[in-house]
């Protein structure tokens, strides 16, 4: 599609491999460790979910990985995407990266578009950046892209201004600003989380159209379970800033571990259940992120924790499949936790007390 | 308790009512003080004044002799007075006035919003200069005539503060309990009316000092005694700046230094309570 | 529609609401038969009796204050602005107001544009750099500059650049041709705008580092664009409003605040001949000044607000 050799491009293989990456933010109160110790891989045309409660770090992940940090933010760690190393002494300008090889949705596009700038201008300008396009080959690029997005009258819309759109058409502008350039990457930072149920889909629909057509590696960051279960090819569950579950999505569904992931997935409200079915939801709140107590960081809410939960941390160590790894003491499935399920059951708690 | 709000407001805060302090200190006991005679001449036999600063002549001497410094003292002495009246006189009538509109609201706020536009519409160093050339130029009038223009704005002030204070709940429980308009005003809205106009007085002292000074500047400041607008004026000659520059810029220091403490110390304040506003 | 309507009729009461104040002072704080006539007013010999009984019955000096006032105002608004009491032979005050305008609006023409080629790239300047030693500074400076009284600054500016530097001419001819006149009004125009652009810089600046804030200018930076074009192209725009509605406003209040400049540097504008007419008692110079004056402030209060409307495609029209 844009047959352009640039640097940095890489067209198949590895993308990206980030190997212990922590962000900590300067703040009055202390350094707040928003990312703790993460690594993960992906590969050309892959799809990973990012997913976490608010505040779980996904979204500081996300940008961290891109690097769209404010100057209280500082990361460690290394960063490779294709064969360059982001972080440290050599790291490449990013701008020159931003809009071509990654680009990002963001959550809300009323907020996330220029409103006294005209769409076709947005959409434009990395073209004229990073392309070098004249006015009028931008021009009809813009209205190409409008089109590849599905959105009605590109003519009409390119001279329009953000409020004249309705919410699901301005996260579409804001998707084509992001393929503009045919990156080889994009980050989607809760993509619908701000529009209506009937248009999520759609939306989704279109990232995974246009990830197949381009051979583009998305990576995906959602509060919900239920987004990611048909979109992506591998999902990591954040908390605390710590990744506690990695898994291909099939087998995260199937053979979940981390307790958390099973809360997860049970609040989820379903189709099946009867009306006025209570939903479940985890109880708590998610943790303070300037001294984190040892241990776990959801030991506090989770149902099975134990001593062991609240004293020393669990690693992220791998099951017999390679591709999944989770970081829990008595994961899902283990005699702890079969024991505790059966307490709960009961009525009693840990220790067998009511 | 003083020392969290010297705290929040500053050094430099008391370090500008320190000066303004000592400046009115030695306006009002000028009379008193070992300072040369503001109208003397110090003629030094065989030298033509004026003279430049010296141990003898801080600020030095104008064309005519006369000690400067002692002039700009005596100078104070009037451009404060002026200040003040003109501050006062506009809280006092400006501000009563402000207050009854914001809390009466209806007719009576309409009528008195409309006369408050209708002097801020009005260039107001029109007004002062058409009335102080109409009438006399003496001490009283001019210090009047800016309070006249000090009313609008102050009092679009109060009358605004009053609105916003006027919804709260405090006036509500207090009308609740049954106390009157009269008392409601005075016991509820005025302290903390106060405190915002507290900040306007300040800066509009400033304003006022000012003022003067442009009305010297046109010829029409007071006839009798110096003043820093007057003193600024002898001095800012085409020739005194080239020979004797000290005439007009001892003047200009003391003015701007005060000027400057004034707008400082109203602006530390206002946004003092603005942050315990919003801490509220 | 109906806001308009209203907007109307309140500047229309204003205006009559100030020339009702204006009139009111001049005739009965001075006295306008001494100015007519200078010293032959209070004096008891035949001829000078009948030069006032002329000068009475022309200007309607008989009748009551009420009935003048309308007179009056009847004939301002059909454009008669009456005649020049104290000169001789009492040349219409038109002469003098189409004589004076262009100056006055040439210095205020210069002192906004001078105001804002300083004051926006220094508040876009110290807006990217927030709080760090270079904001710190400029933000003293800018309190400083709005603290000064502006005609302690006149001098002081008056001081170094007519005296010690020498650049600018202390004296004109009123005969100079325009380029040279344009080069006078140069520090008058200085004298103005330094504080103004404090002012203005400070508001701007304080609208830029709040937009800077918002999420469309991080998904620009997302897009490659940098930090440069960032704030020009995509931050400026929509920080400026604070600014153009108080460059508006100060625009109108211009025009009848330079008196103290034009009188300090001799121009010959509208300001200083309120000033001299009010000296010399000169009505008729006055009432119109005051009312040209008044108009244009409230007519550019009226244009900034529709300018307004037109620039934010986010309100509607």
């Amino acid at each position: 599609m844009s047959g352009l050799q640039t640097e940095g491009r890489v067209d198949t293989g590895r993308i990206l491999t980030v190997e212990s990456l922590s962000t900590t933010f300067a703040t009055e109160r202390g350094p707040v460790r928003a990312v703790d110790d993460v690594s993960l891989t992906l590969d050309r045309g892959q799809s990973l979910g990012i997913v976490g409660e608010s505040g779980s770090g996904k979204t500081v992940l996300s940008r961290s990985i891109m690097g769209l940090l404010p100057s209280t933010a500082r990361r460690e760690g290394s960063i490779r995407f294709g064969d360059q190393e982001l972080l440290g002494p050599g790291a490449p300008d990013m701008s020159r990266l931003w809009g071509r090889e990654m680009s990002m949705v963001f959550q809300n596009p009323m907020v996330s578009l220029n409103p006294v700038m005209r769409i076709g201008e947005q959409i434009a300008e990395p073209l004229r950046i990073h392309l070098g396009m004249s006015r009028r080959d931008a021009r009809s690029t813009a209205i190409r892209l409008l089109r590849d997005v599905r959105i009605p009258e590109p003519e009409r819309r390119i001279n329009q201004y953000p409020h004249e759109l309705s919410g699901g058409m301005r996260q579409r502008v804001m998707i084509s600003i992001a393929l503009a350039c045919g990156p080889s990457l994009l980050f989607a930072d809760e993509p619908t989380t701000a529009l209506d149920v009937t248009v999520q889909a759609q939306i989704l629909d279109l990232i995974a159209e246009q990830r197949a057509e381009r051979n583009m590696s998305v990576i995906l960051v959602t509060h919900d379970l239920g987004v990611v279960a048909g979109h992506t090819d591998v999902i990591a569950v954040m908390y605390g800033g710590r990744l506690v579950e990695t898994a291909p999505t099939a087998t995260l569904f199937a053979d979940m571990r981390m307790p958390y992931t099973e809360a997860l997935l049970a609040s989820i409200p379903r189709l099946d259940q009867p009306s006025h079915t209570r939903l479940t939801t985890i109880p708590g709140r998610p943790p303070e992120l300037i001294d984190p107590p040892p241990g776990c960081p959801f030991a506090p809410r989770c149902a099975y924790a134990r001593d062991r939960c609240r004293e020393e941390r669990p690693p992220l160590s791998p099951t017999q499949d390679p591709t999944h790894s989770y970081a829990c003491w008595f994961p899902v499935g283990s005699p702890e936790y079969l024991e505790t399920r059966e307490q709960l059951a009961a009525g009693l708690t840990i220790g067998g007390r009511p | 308790m003083t020392d969290t709000i010297e705290k929040r407001l500053g050094t430099l805060f008391w370090v500008a009512v320190g000066w303004l302090a000592v400046i009115s200190l030695l306006a009002i006991f000028a009379p008193l003080l070992p300072i040369k005679d503001p109208d003397a001449y110090y003629l030094v036999k065989g030298v033509r004044p004026p003279y430049s600063p010296s141990g003898t002549h801080w600020f030095g001497t104008d064309q005519d002799a006369r000690d400067m410094f002692a002039r700009t003292i005596y100078g104070a002495r009037v451009s404060l007075v002026i200040g003040f009246v003109a501050i006062a006189f506009g809280m006092l009538v400006g501000g009563t006035a402000g207050i009854i509109a914001g809390y009466l609201r209806g007719r009576t706020d309409k009528l008195i919003s409309f006369i408050f536009i209708v002097f801020l519409s009005f260039p107001s160093l029109v007004l002062a200069i058409l009335i102080t050339a109409l009438l006399d130029r003496g001490l009283v009038t001019i210090a009047l005539t800016l309070g006249v223009l000090a009313v609008a704005p102050v009092g679009r002030l109060a009358r605004a503060s009053t609105l916003s204070f006027a919804e709260r709940e405090f006036v509500t429980a207090a009308r609740a309990i049954g106390a009157g308009d009269r008392r409601i005003i005075i016991r509820e809205l005025l302290p903390n009316v106060v405190v915002p106009m507290g900040a306007l007085a300040l800066l509009g002292m400033a304003v006022a000092i000012v003022a003067e000074g442009g009305l010297a500047f046109l010829g029409l400041s007071v006839e009798k005694g110096p003043t820093w607008g007057k003193l600024i004026l002898f001095g800012a000659g085409s020739r005194e700046l080239e020979k004797s520059p000290w005439i007009a810029f001892g003047p200009i220091i003391i003015l701007f230094i005060t000027v400057l403490a004034l707008n400082y110390a109203g602006d530390r304040i206002r946004s003092y309570f603005d942050v315990k506003e919003i801490g509220l | 529609m109906n806001y308009w309507v209203q907007r109307l009729t309140a500047s229309v009461m204003l205006l009559l609401a100030v020339s009702m104040l204006t009139f009111g002072a001049m005739n009965l704080l001075g006295d306008p038969l001494f100015n007519i006539l200078g010293p032959a007013a209070a004096d008891t010999k035949p001829e000078s009796l009948e030069k006032v009984a002329a000068a009475k019955e022309l200007y309607h000096l008989d009748r009551p204050l009420p009935e003048r006032y309308v007179r009056w105002l009847g004939d301002m608004v059909t454009g008669d602005f009456g005649v020049q009491f104290g000169s001789t032979g009492q040349p219409p005050v038109s002469n003098l107001i189409a004589e004076r305008f262009p100056r006055s609006l040439t210095l205020i023409v210069m002192a906004q544009l001078l105001a804002s080629m300083i004051a926006i790239p220094w508040a876009l300047i110290t807006a990217a750099r927030a709080n760090r030693p270079a904001d710190r500074v400029s933000t003293i400076n800018s309190f400083l500059l709005i603290a000064m009284p502006n005609f302690a600054l006149a001098v002081i500016l008056k001081y170094i650049f007519g005296i010690k530097l020498g650049w600018f001419p202390l004296t004109f001819k009123a005969t100079d041709p325009w380029l040279t006149r344009i080069y006078q009004t140069f520090l008058p125009a200085l004298t103005i705008a330094l504080p103004a652009a404090a002012v203005y810089q400070r508001l701007l600046r304080t609208d830029l580092i709040t937009t800077l804030q918002e999420d469309f200018i991080l998904m620009a930076r997302s897009k490659g664009v940098s930090r440069r074009r960032v704030l020009l192209r995509h931050a400026l725009r929509p920080s400026l409003f604070s600014f153009i509605t108080v460059f508006g406003i100060n625009t109108g209040a211009l025009i009848g605040g330079s008196l103290i400049v034009e009188s300090i540097f001799r121009i010959p504008g509208l300001g200083s001949a309120i000033v001299e007419a009010i000296l010399r008692e000169d009505f008729p110079i006055v009432l119109a000044i005051v009312m040209i004056i008044t108009t244009a402030f409230v007519l550019v209060n009226v244009v900034v607000d529709i300018v307004y409307t037109l620039i934010d495609p986010r309100v509607k029209r």
